[in-house]
């Protein structure tokens, strides 16, 4: 079990910001970047999501957490337009973002990645990363025969592509196919493409999984490397070793409602939290260690 | 068994009109299926978009042939946007039965007694292509008159349109593969292989669906202009569904997703097309019989010809989706 | 890659590999293509000789009857009439229209057979063809006593000036009510086969032509080798068969052909996990195959079955219906309502349902999909055939017959909910009411557009159609 903690600036003034915050469901927060309120998802009669109130502290890393089933992914889908919900509110930097489209969720600056990866195994490496800069002159069509017009920006965003992956250390395999990668190396491939595009939430769904072990260490620093460089991470995990690692937060859900908020340590004895994992023990298994 | 008359047609066939105009409207579906993952099996009504642009110039409106290029393209606008509107936020089957009906009811629409003043009805439209054939006449190349060696021996008429037709392909085929190397071809091949990781990145996809959907569409709309100038008329049997599998049939046999494979299956698809066609005629014409039974009539042919067509393309589907020429790795058709 | 059976490792070489594996792991691929192979070479040994090379025309006439005052009729020129021409490969040889004297002379290449077409939507308003002279009429190579074949249509009053507003609706729903419950019956199978695995059949329409062609064949060309069964009532000596016999084979050969295809294709490409749109692009080229095969071999012309071809209508009220179609629109309706039962009654048919609604559920319960699979492609091929042969009692056989229908097919599935048993049921059967009483105010030419609106307009409103799930969708 991983214990080496960066009480960093930035990491020491993330877990401040949570100071006098409520250890409760739907607690409020000093700054919060997301807040949703009465977000319903019903299919067929069975209610998937049901969130009352949900907030994320800007600048920090909250970890979503609950038992298979307790509608997580559908909440990510939700807030980020992927799905609709019967009912429900939600803002994003103050913006409304009932109604507005997964692709236009993703412009403003709230950008998800996919528990099943999606890296796009017909485009190289870099190619899958110079996909993911934004407002490129290029991808407009009438702009797409005269490369004059965009061959300048390409180089920019080759360049910071580059840079991306190597601090993913995947550059040696920029010009591979994205097929031909292991499951890790896609799910950093999808990390390092997400950032390609500036955002300002990342909202991870369930990085770890599939990735082998050696491998989750450097995902932890990466993640780490997110909230220092200023951006807000939200992701959903099974690993509890790493939730208790990485985040400053944990919100945890079952059946579609939150059911306790805290540090990772109030929750760890949340009574509540455990009651909700007994009935599959899916994130206990791991806290007995690998 | 006349050799030499299969060997002429055939070596004609391969760089015919037909193939011409099999290869731009080719290139026009690969933008849309093979680089983006559209299936737009409606292909013939952007055709008929095209050469009934042509022909109402002369029919309905009267005034100069040249005209009728812009005509062509606003029907193919407003085509490619009536059948993407409704379908290309949802499954692909969708805009596939969308485009196959369209198309029919464009045939239906200029086939009408209804809108004979409009589209010519079942007759079609004659008689709209002089300043084409005069500009020829212009290059010096006069239309009665023979050209080139045997065996490629044209008329003047049929190579001025050879001309202009491979000029069209090269020109299409040039700019299709400039736009697929650049950011807007990527795009578009991300969404065919996961519009949801394309819309995580902050695109509309759906905008890019429509741009791929109408270019390709427009591409079409001068494939059909070049097939009406080379008859001399717009008939619209012509535009059926039948044309559009045809079409995709060369497309798939030459690759998808590749610009060379539109124009070399085209080519091949004619040039086979056009053996067996004669080959067959060849050995109809002195049948061979068991007992009394005819192996074969002269007039089933072309039929014998079609159904070997939709076998290719069976087979190929089977054993070879990339095509002749294509990328296994690079083909994405439902990310295999 | 391994090693490539001596052609190398080039271009070639790579094709050759991948026939060579592709054959090898699936036997049953090689025994379709074989079987489609024999057949069509079979299918080309059995046609006649035939004659060559000269002069010929069809002079073709169109006459008003015109009663005159002193109650002799007199024969009016019509001109202005299009007629069509068409050979028996289905290209058409020339269109024309009747001149002043209401005539239209139209050469033909050779003697042979031929299909004269006339345009009904060119009469002068007020003006049908007598019952007499079909709009379709077939000239045959013997009928050409010398070297123009005369034809002649004649018109008489429109039974539509005499009917009411009212009797024409009721008469046009009466014929969308046929029309349409075939269409339900075509369609049930193209929307369980999309719900079950997926795949958007384009050679549906040639599944519905192979039933009427199944069944012209026992009832019309006959199978001389069947003859020694003229024993049994409804069969005769020369092997041709009461329509009583020919239908229900036609339908359980049109069953066993949605079997063949699911076994030999669909079957095999689903298991190498083969995708929708290769699976999609090669119902392509199987409807291609399948249309050309038919056309060769049934050739361009429609043809009658032998009985109840011609019969005389009822007047029921303010509707004509013959016998004929009065019956097929019972047993179809019968045919309907007993699927529709064993869907929501039957194990199998509950099985069915979840897994055309829920794949992923249903194998999750325990539901053999392949078996449930199996049983829709041969449903599905059972009652398109039966849609074939109930509308060629109607309409005649034709190669295309199948095909034409093709997108009215699709227009009922969507609206009714792609996936959905029941709602292909809804769909097909109110698209037939709607294609027929839009000619009232359509011209008989575009009957089927507002098909394709509505096929438009349910896109754009509710994708997932009138009973179909919406996760479906998009």
């Amino acid at each position: 079990m991983d214990t080496e903690r960066t009480y960093g600036e930035v990491a020491t003034r993330a877990r401040d910001s949570f100071q006098g915050v409520e250890r409760l469901p739907g607690a409020r927060k000093h700054d919060p970047i997301l807040t949703a309120d009465n977000i319903r998802r019903e299919f067929g009669g069975i209610v998937a999501v049901n969130v009352d109130h949900f907030e994320v502290q800007k600048g920090s890393i909250t970890a979503l957490i609950g038992p298979n089933g307790a509608g997580k992914t559908t909440f990510f889908n939700l807030l980020t337009g992927f799905d609709q919900p019967n009912s429900g509110d939600w803002n994003f930097n103050g913006k409304a973002m009932n109604g507005v489209a997964s692709h236009r969720t993703a412009a403003l600056g709230m950008v998800r990645t996919f528990q099943l990866t999606k890296s796009l195994t017909k485009l190289s490496v870099i190619e899958n990363m110079r996909l993911g800069a934004t407002d490129q002159k290029g991808e407009k069509w009438w702009n797409g025969l005269f490369a004059a017009v965009w061959k300048g920006q390409e180089a920019e965003i080759t360049e910071r592509a580059d840079e991306l992956l190597a601090r993913f250390k995947m550059d040696h395999m920029r010009d591979e196919y994205a097929g031909s990668l292991s499951g890790g190396q896609r799910k950093l491939l999808e990390m390092a493409r997400a950032l390609m595009t500036n955002p300002t939430l990342v909202m991870l769904d369930e990085p770890m999984a599939g990735v082998n072990p050696a491998l989750k260490q450097s995902l932890n620093q990466h993640i780490r490397g997110l909230r220092d460089d200023g951006m807000t991470v939200l992701f959903v995990e099974h690993d509890m070793d790493m939730v208790h690692d990485v985040s400053d937060w944990v919100i945890v859900m079952a059946e579609g409602r939150i059911i306790a908020e805290g540090t990772p340590d109030d929750i760890s004895s949340n009574p509540a939290v455990i009651d909700a994992y007994l009935g599959t023990r899916q994130g206990q298994s791991l806290l007995e260690g690998e | 068994m006349d050799w030499n008359l299969i060997f002429e047609n055939t070596l004609k066939g391969f760089i015919g009109i037909n193939a011409v105009y099999f290869a731009i409207a080719a290139l026009g579906l690969n933008v849309q299926f093979g680089y983006t993952g559209l299936l737009n099996f409606g292909q013939a009504g952007f055709m008929a978009c095209g050469a009934y642009g042509l022909g109402m110039t002369a029919h309905y409106f009267d005034i100069s042939f040249w005209w009728g290029i812009p005509i062509g393209i606003v029907f193919s606008v407003l085509l490619g946007l009536l059948m993407g509107i409704p379908t290309l936020r949802l499954r692909a089957d969708y805009l596939a039965i969308v485009t196959i009906a369209s198309a029919e009811i464009i045939r239906l629409v200029v086939r009408s007694v209804k809108f004979k003043t409009y589209f010519g009805g079942s007759d079609g439209i004659n008689g709209f292509s002089d300043s084409f054939r005069s500009l020829g006449n212009d290059f010096g190349i006069e239309e009665a008159d023979e050209y080139g060696f045997w065996p490629f021996k044209f008329t003047g008429r049929e190579l001025w349109t050879l001309i202009i037709g491979w000029l069209l392909v090269a020109l299409f085929g040039f700019v299709v593969y400039k736009l697929m190397k650049s950011p807007w071809g990527r795009v578009l091949k991300a969404i065919r292989e996961d519009e949801d990781a394309v819309k995580s990145l902050g695109k509309n996809v759906y905008s890019y669906k429509m741009q791929s959907l109408i270019l390709g569409g427009v591409i079409g709309t001068v494939s059909g202009m070049i097939f009406a100038l080379d008859r001399g008329s717009v008939q619209p049997d012509n535009y059926s569904r039948d044309l559009t599998f045809y079409i995709l049939t060369a497309l798939v046999l030459g690759g998808v997703a590749k610009v060379s494979g539109s124009i070399v299956g085209s080519m091949m698809f004619w040039g086979l097309f056009t053996f067996m066609d004669n080959f067959l005629r060849q050995v109809a014409k002195d049948p061979v019989s068991i007992g009394n039974f005819t192996i074969m009539k002269s007039t089933q042919v072309g039929q014998l010809n079609f159904i070997l067509i939709g076998i290719t393309l069976i087979l190929l589907m089977v054993f070879r989706p990339q095509g002749v020429f294509g990328n296994r790795k690079e083909m994405a058709f439902d990310g295999h | 890659m391994a090693v490539q059976d001596g052609f190398g490792t080039g271009f070639l070489g790579r094709v050759v590999f991948q026939v060579k594996s592709s054959l090898r792991s699936s036997p049953l691929i090689r025994l379709f293509i074989l079987a489609a192979a024999i057949f069509s070479v079979l299918g080309f040994a059995l046609s006649p000789a035939q004659a060559e090379d000269s002069e010929y025309a069809l002079r073709i006439q169109v006459k008003d009857q015109v009663r005159t005052s002193d109650g002799k009729t007199d024969n009016q020129p019509v001109p202005g009439v299009e007629v069509t021409v068409t050979d028996s490969s289905g290209l058409v040889v020339e269109t024309g229209t009747t001149d002043a004297e209401g005539v239209l002379i139209i050469s033909v290449p050779t003697r042979a057979d031929y299909t004269v077409s006339l345009n009904e939507a060119t009469l002068p308003s007020g003006e049908k063809l007598d019952s007499r002279t079909p709009a379709i009429q077939n000239v045959l190579t013997d009928s050409f006593v010398t070297k123009t074949k005369v034809i002649t249509y004649f018109t008489g009053e429109s039974q539509n000036v005499s009917q009411s507003g009212f009797e024409r609706v009721a008469q046009r729903f009466s014929d969308g009510i046929r029309l349409g419950l075939i269409l339900a019956m075509c369609s049930v199978g193209l929307s369980l086969i999309f719900g079950t695995t997926g795949l958007t059949n384009f050679a549906h329409g040639e599944m519905v032509t192979f039933g009427g062609i199944m069944a012209f064949v026992f009832n019309v060309t006959g199978l001389t080798f069947l003859g020694f069964l003229g024993f049994i009532p409804g069969i005769r000596d020369d092997g041709t068969f009461h329509i009583f016999w020919a239908a229900p084979i036609g339908i359980i050969l049109g069953g066993g052909f949605g079997w063949a295809l699911n076994k030999g294709i669909f079957g095999p490409l689903r298991r190498r996990g083969v995708g929708l749109v290769t699976q999609m692009v090669l119902t392509v080229g199987l409807s291609i195959a399948l249309r050309n095969f038919f056309l060769s071999r049934f050739e361009g012309r429609t043809r009658p079955f032998a009985d109840f071809s011609l019969q005389k209508a009822w007047d029921l009220g303010p509707i004509n219906i013959t016998p004929r179609d009065f019956t097929v629109s019972i047993l179809c309706l019968i045919i309907l309502v007993v699927t529709a039962l064993g869907l929501r009654f039957t194990r199998l048919g509950k099985a069915t349902r979840a897994v055309s609604d829920n794949p992923d559920l249903a194998s999750a319960t325990g539901i053999d999909s392949e078996k449930v699979i199996r049983l829709v492609w041969i449903l599905g091929g059972c009652l398109a055939a039966a849609g074939g042969i109930f509308r060629g009692l109607d309409e005649q056989v034709s190669f295309d017959m199948g095909g034409r229908l093709l997108f009215l097919l699709f227009a009922g599935i969507t609206l009714g909910g792609l996936g959905s048993a029941f709602g292909a049921l809804v769909g097909g059967f109110v698209i037939g009411i709607l294609v027929e009483v839009s000619s009232l105010v359509v011209p008989t030419e575009l009957k089927t557009a507002p098909a394709l609106v509505i096929l438009i307009l349910v896109l754009l409103l509710r994708p997932q159609g009138i009973l179909g799930r919406a996760q479906r969708v998009g």
